[in-house]
């Protein structure tokens, strides 16, 4: 093996793993009735404690890495949303949370809305429930930390990659 | 030849450069961990400074629009080059300090501004509401902060009699701690490195509540992870600093993790136990109380040496 390509390898195992140890989050609503964002805003206390994860809540979309988005997307929220994510810098995730986050839930259909996340931006993960209980938000953003890594490590891959209710898979050209 | 290798050696490795990096990092984690026990909390891992810091570093770095692309890719560089740079001038690590020459105290306090220069600069730059608020908040709580904290140093030094931080520290091993004799001081030292790092009560120039992440909201990727760095390294040589000034000097590594980490457990208390404060609280705080309290400490001092008093 020669050494450039080693040294190479090496940096890119570096940068996964940073990437996979410190993801910085920015939560964005879309139009959610707050059920979901008080069950995210639960899952940063003390009780559950993200930190231990290296997530961070930012401010910044410069600074953040996740996109934690709620909500079916209303019209009005639609150009915020994609000028938020136009704003974070590669690479980037989504985590669409919620029912009205995957599919548009109670608003399906609604004249008013995009009928969820993933029809206005790539998704990476979809975390079902409404709203979903902070456990199943940590396993959902462990779930796309897992994805990052190598698949040769990665042990369960395929359980995130489809939409739990449509079954449609995300769009490429998101992420790595 | 030796001489010069050994300067680089100094610059680059140790004590200045690598060496206080690692150490910032390491007291970043520290810091960070005491303030989460503090809230009940588990806490970051051991890794979690390097990890944010190398994920920052390979991100993508966004230039955002109507701004001096110069200014605002070198005001990172320049900033971690002045925290690292006074890093030569202070005992670090319980060793001597690399250069010292008389009047060093005075360089290495401006060369500690200039982190919060330059992040006052990189918000004023960029043509974003929230960095020019953010920006406007730090450059006032620097001024703010600055003139305490400037005479609180001060104070050891009319005691010793030299404006040389390594006489200084001589002095304050072989008296008794000067925390008991200057009190004032001692406070508005550690407080006031506080708010020049800009750590919770004092954080209102980065309040993410009200004004997104303030100065550096447009940074990402490698220019917010330089000033992050040059935070931590601040964080480090600060402490260094008033243990070296007040607890009776840093003379050997033991000592010197001894002192540090004790100050820190108090920063770290301190960073839990209060709310931020508004920005006209914090001037108010400052020049109200802090710096009348420190020159009258001053005058004091300066009466006693003039009438030969002992200190």
């Amino acid at each position: 093996m020669d050494l450039p390509k080693a040294w190479e390898a090496a940096l890119v195992d570096l940068k996964t793993w940073a990437r996979i140890n410190s993801p910085w989050a920015i939560h964005f609503n879309s139009g959610s009735c707050n059920g979901c964002d008080i069950e995210i805003l639960a899952t940063l206390t003390p009780r559950y404690d993200l930190e231990r994860l290296g997530i961070k809540l930012q401010g910044s979309p410069r600074h953040a890495d996740v996109l934690i988005c709620t909500g079916p997307v209303t019209r009005q929220a639609r150009e915020r949303l994609i000028r938020t994510y136009e704003q974070m810098p590669d690479p980037k995730f989504v985590v669409a949370v919620g029912s009205c986050g995957i599919t548009g839930g109670a608003f399906e259909g609604c004249y008013n809305v995009a009928n969820g996340v993933d029809k206005v931006i790539p998704v990476d993960v979809y975390i079902p429930g409404c709203p979903p209980r902070p456990e199943a938000i940590i396993f959902g953003v462990s779930q796309l930390l897992q994805s990052l890594q190598p698949p040769k490590k990665a042990k369960n891959r395929n359980a995130i990659v489809t939409n739990p209710i449509t079954g449609s898979t995300p769009k490429k050209g998101v992420g790595e | 030849m030796s001489e010069n290798m050994k300067s680089i050696l100094s610059l680059l490795i140790f004590p200045g450069g690598l060496a206080v990096m690692a150490a910032g990092m390491i007291y970043e984690y520290i810091d960070r961990k005491l303030v989460a026990r503090f809230q009940n909390r588990v806490g970051p891992r051991w890794f979690q400074p390097l990890a944010d810091f190398i994920k920052l570093l390979a991100k993508e770095e966004v230039i955002p629009e109507g701004i001096h692309p110069v200014l605002f890719q070198w005001l990172p560089v320049v900033a971690i080059a002045g925290a690292l740079t006074s890093a030569l001038y202070v005992p670090m690590f319980g060793v001597e300090p690399a250069f010292h020459f008389t009047g060093d105290l005075v360089v290495t306090i401006y060369l500690l501004s200039i982190l919060t220069l330059c992040t006052g600069l990189a918000g004023a730059n960029v043509a974003n509401r929230f960095s020019i608020i953010g920006a406007t908040r730090t450059l006032t709580q620097l001024f703010s902060y600055e003139a305490p904290f400037l005479l609180a140093l001060f104070g050891p030094a009319i005691a010793a009699g030299s404006w040389d931080i390594a006489v200084i520290e001589q002095y304050a091993t072989s008296h008794p701690w000067l925390m008991v004799f200057q009190p004032i001081g001692f406070l508005v030292a550690l407080i006031g490195l506080m708010g020049k790092l800009e750590l919770p009560p004092f954080d209102a120039p980065e309040a993410e509540t009200e004004i997104v992440s303030g100065a550096l909201t447009e940074y990402s990727g490698r220019g917010y992870a330089l000033f992050r760095l040059g935070r931590s390294v601040e964080l480090v040589i600060g402490l260094t600093l008033v243990a070296a000034f007040y607890l009776g000097g840093v003379a050997n590594p033991l000592l010197f993790l001894a002192k540090t980490l004790g100050l820190l457990l108090i920063i770290a208390a301190l960073q839990s136990l209060f709310a931020r404060l508004r920005i006209d609280q914090t001037v108010g705080l400052w020049w109200r109380s802090g710096a009348v309290l420190v020159l009258l400490q001053l005058l004091v001092l300066i009466a006693l040496k003039y009438f030969g008093v002992a200190i």
